[in-house]
């Protein structure tokens, strides 16, 4: 901006009234305006603003046949989907007319005869490698157990065992039936259904607490005047000197100051103590870490034995099957055999964790 | 189901949502608990232990995902149709309306099981894997009584007996038998189909009874599925031998009670005389037709060949050799009775003996009618018998008690027949499964047959590298039966210094393979002076020498899982020793 010829410079007033730069400030801000927006938009011709869209066009009437096409929801439901089977209310007279072909063919005696033979029979896996790529077995078919469906009994339950071994198996057949006398004589002792003595009368009923609670009443009134006597003694005592007080704050800070010097010191030997502790810290972790294994390994030789607990009662292991001592005679016709083997077979799925165990199974 | 709406503020995660009690399981299935037990029976679902009992021990838990896997299951909608079906029966009935309860009871819808056989075993391995309990249940149920109040049917019943003599037919044929071991509770017999080791058991040949304390309408919906499972499984066996399934058996022969032998029979025939083609004939009826009638001229050649004929069984073996597949264990399996001619007498247990027998090579026949041949046979070169005496004896044949055939099927070689001869107290039947050199302790009669099997191989095969463990002429002492003193023990030293030898190398190449810088050279010397002095303290100064070496190398883990294996080893010695003590009181007791 150029110099303006000197006019009266008396006041700010007369100063602005003077020099007007509105239009020069609108000047440079319409063309800051136009060259960042690109150009002067007035000067732009009309085909270059504005152009009609035409692509997309959808004359008015059809917007509307189109509106009107939709199917309402309830009307649709009553539409025939061919997916859905049709139910007819009277009965398929196709069912008949089977009948009759097959009665033609042969007798109806046969025509089972032939469903129970190859037409039913088929080769299930006869695709093996194939039914492999379609689908895994599911998890479930894992087994539950780790025991084998059939378990082969020790040599000593042999018909004709050797010596040895079975009197390895008649002392185990014992121990478990000892561990049974144990637990019912080791055990608590059943509550009696019956006990001598009278029986309570009605009257006498409603005192049989009673002495008790008086009881208590009297404990703890004694308890209250000793409580009363200590409150007497505590009002007896002296007091408190400006000498003695003088010389307990002294105590205290003596005090404080001890327990500062004890925390350094024992910072200090703690810092000094510090690969000891991370070592003990390790030796912790290990520990932890074998606890953890041993648990795992123990509960996994658990399973060996019998199954996890799946219901009410826990699973009772079958009485080994083993020949006495005069009942072996080394003959296969005068053997005394296991004539219960559905019970083994029951036992075995309920070891397996296959079947829930229950104790009574026969309701009579 | 689980629940898809949670109240708010009502977390379910965990345990508790994971796993659902019976009740709520029977809730969201909507059945009742006998459907739903059977159901669970057939789909394989089992009831599992969740960590955290979140209803408490009392209850049984299933997997939430098992459950909606039910619900998924077809079944469970034919169930229910079923069930419909016979509300509409009893209505029929309630309403004295006799003639349709009788027409709808003769449409009553059915089900099959074949789709969740092959949904639970993708593949035949994995059917015949799991075949132990199906077997031993299937051969349990062939000899219970039929029986009205545990719903079990005769015809339940002759089809388990049929299922499993099928089976038995398969086995024996191929020769798969491995073990039998008579227990008093059955007898197992173990199989080897496919590398796949099918051990089962079979009641003995006494009445078995219902007891009171086992559920039989559980064990009967498990008998359902594994009738349906063996039946599949007999189909591609013997689809596999080109035979056609089921088999139609010679009538007469099935009335006499002697199945196995008319199913060998009818195997042997058909897979003789012609290849069947299962695929062909499967679908149209005027086909149909023509393989009736094939299968009853079938059935007539069957009764043209003299029953009699004491080659049926004979053919069989014959006809094995063209068979490509074949391991040594089975060839060694099918020549053991080669030759041999067996008869049964009334009182030994025919049909395991029927089983048996024909498996590893026998010829057998029995007392009674329909056996291939005669008691007076001359050929007849083993007659079984279990009684104190034997009436008429034929000097021309072997007089034995069942039990010497199972002892020569465990060891594989014909033992001597001196010990099971009438009358006699056999020698002990030992468990073929236990294996003696894991136990440690191995009992008198397994030493014998151990080394009556070392002189027959001997025998067979005279190749040098075999007879390792015997170094001198083991053969003249081995039939002799007996040992000298002197050389027993020479045989033992030299035993104990070649395991001492072989345990010395495997430690040695445990020590290099760890890396450590050990001098072997001491090692070596330490043995050399062992073998000079007395066996046993060469082994008690390597035993702790190597026991020394490990501790101190060895991680303070590896060195407590060291002594937990010594333990171990030690608990284990000390049973055997118990053991041979035992024995010696009862010697020194007898005496």
């Amino acid at each position: 901006m150029g110099k303006r010829a000197k006019t009266s410079r008396k006041g700010k007033k007369a100063w602005r009234a003077n020099i007007s730069t509105e239009d020069i400030e609108d000047f440079f801000e319409k063309a800051t305006k136009d060259a960042l927006s690109g150009g002067n938009l007035s000067a732009a011709p009309s085909e270059d603003l504005f152009h009609v869209e035409k692509s997309h066009d959808i004359p008015v009437k059809r917007k509307i046949e189109k509106h009107r096409e939709r199917v309402l929801r309830c009307d649709s439901v009553l539409k025939k989907n061919p997916f859905v089977q049709t139910v007819s209310s009277s009965k398929p007279k196709s069912k008949k007319s089977n009948k009759t072909i097959v009665i033609e063919s042969k007798t109806p005696k046969q025509a089972q005869k032939d469903a129970g033979d190859d037409s039913v029979m088929v080769d299930l896996w006869a695709d093996d490698s194939k039914g492999e790529h379609e689908s895994k077995p599911r998890k479930i078919y894992k087994k539950t157990s780790t025991i084998p469906a059939v378990e082969v009994d020790p040599a000593g339950c042999s018909y004709n065992p050797t010596t040895e071994s079975h009197e390895d198996m008649l002392a185990e057949a014992v121990a478990q039936e000892m561990q049974k006398v144990y637990k019912t004589e080791l055990g608590p002792e059943p509550v009696p259904l019956t006990i001598e003595g009278d029986a309570i009368n009605e009257d006498e009923r409603y005192f049989l607490g009673v002495d008790n609670v008086s009881d208590g009443e009297d404990d703890a009134e004694v308890e209250n005047e000793e409580l009363e006597a200590g409150n007497k003694l505590a009002r007896t005592t002296k007091r408190v000197t400006r000498v003695v007080l003088n010389k307990r704050s002294r105590q205290k800070e003596l005090r404080k100051k001890e327990t500062k010097e004890k925390y350094k010191e024992k910072i200090s030997t703690e810092i000094d103590s510090l690969p000891n502790i991370l070592e003990e810290i390790a030796r912790e972790d290990e520990e932890k870490q074998n606890k953890l294994l041993r648990r795992t390994i123990a509960k996994q030789e658990v399973l060996k034995i019998r199954p996890p607990r799946l219901g009410k009662h826990k699973f009772e292991a079958p009485p080994v099957q083993v020949l006495l001592t005069e009942e072996m005679t080394g003959s296969l016709r005068k053997l005394k055999a296991c004539c219960t083997l559905a019970r083994d077979r029951f036992k075995s799925l309920e070891k397996r964790g296959i079947l829930v165990p229950s104790k009574h199974i026969r309701r009579f | 189901m689980p629940k898809h709406y949670r109240p708010a503020g009502k977390k379910k995660e965990g345990n508790a949502a994971r796993y659902m009690t019976r009740s709520q399981a029977l809730k969201s299935l909507q059945v009742n608990l006998s459907l739903f037990r059977r159901l669970c029976i057939v789909k394989g679902v089992f009831p599992r232990e969740p960590k955290k009992k979140v209803k408490g021990n009392h209850h049984t838990y299933y997997h939430v995902k098992d459950i909606s896997f039910l619900q998924h299951e077809p079944l469970l909608e034919k169930f229910r149709e079923i069930r419909t079906y016979q509300k509409k029966v009893l209505k029929a009935k309630a309403k004295k309306n006799e003639e349709l309860a009788r027409l709808l009871l003769t449409r009553q819808p059915t089900y099959k099981l074949d789709r969740l056989i092959r949904e639970r075993y993708p593949t035949f391995i994995d059917a015949l894997r799991d075949l132990d309990d199906c077997l031993t249940m299937v051969h349990l149920f062939a000899v219970l009584p039929a029986s009205d109040r545990e719903n079990l049917e005769v015809k339940r019943v002759h089809n388990c007996r049929r299922l499993s003599h099928e089976w038995q037919a398969y086995i024996s044929r191929t020769h798969a038998l491995r073990k039998v071991f008579v227990s008093v509770k059955g007898i197992y017999y173990q199989a080897e189909l496919e590398g796949q080791k099918i051990t089962w058991l079979t009641p003995h040949a006494i009445q078995q009874v219902f007891t009171n304390d086992v559920d039989f309408s559980v064990l009967l919906t498990f008998l359902e599925f594994y009738e349906t499972l063996l039946a599949f499984i007999n189909f591609k066996l013997y689809h596999s031998l080109n035979v056609k399934y089921p088999p139609i058996l010679d009538s007469r022969l099935e009335a006499l009670a002697a199945d196995l032998y008319a199913l060998s029979r009818y195997i042997d025939a058909s897979s003789r005389g012609m290849t069947v083609e299962p695929k062909s004939d499967a679908s149209s009826s005027s086909q149909s037709n023509d393989r009736e009638e094939s299968e009853l001229r079938l059935a007539q050649l069957q009764h043209q060949l003299p029953s009699s004929e004491p080659g049926a069984l004979m053919h069989i073996v014959a006809d094995n050799n063209k068979e490509v597949e074949e391991d040594e264990e089975t060839r060694v399996c099918k020549s053991l009775f080669k030759d041999l001619k067996f008869f049964l007498s009334r009182e030994v247990p025919r049909e395991s003996l029927l089983f048996v027998l024909p498996a590893f090579g026998g010829m057998v026949s029995w007392e009674g009618e329909g056996a291939p041949f005669k008691e007076d046979d001359e050929s007849i070169t083993h007659h079984i018998i279990d009684k104190p005496s034997a009436g008429h004896m034929y000097l021309s044949r072997e007089y034995v008690q069942p039990q010497w055939i199972y002892d020569c099927v465990n060891a594989r070689i014909i033992l001597p027949t001196e010990k099971y001869m009438v009358g006699s107290i056999p020698p002990p039947h030992l468990s073929p499964f236990v294996d003696n050199e894991a136990e440690g302790y191995v009992p008198d009669y397994a030493e014998t047959i151990k080394r009556l099997q070392a002189a027959a191989r001997n025998d067979v095969l005279p190749l040098p590298g075999v007879g390792k463990e015997d170094l001198e002429d083991p053969q003249n002492l081995l039939y002799a039966g007996v040992m000298s003193r002197a050389e027993e023990a020479e045989a033992a030293r030299n035993k104990k210094k070649m395991a001492e030898l072989e345990k010395q190398y495997h430690e040695e190449l445990k020590m290099e393979l760890r890396g450590s810088a050990v001098d072997v050279a001491p090692v070596v010397e330490e043995v050399g002076e062992g073998e000079e002095s007395v066996p046993d303290a060469a082994n008690t100064q390597t035993a702790q020498d190597t026991s020394d070496m490990p501790t101190l190398l060895m991680s303070r883990k590896k060195r407590k899982l060291y002594e937990a294996m010594k333990k171990g080893q030690k608990k284990k010695s000390e049973a055997v020793e118990a053991l041979e003590q035992r024995k010696k009181r009862l010697n020194a007791g007898q005496q």
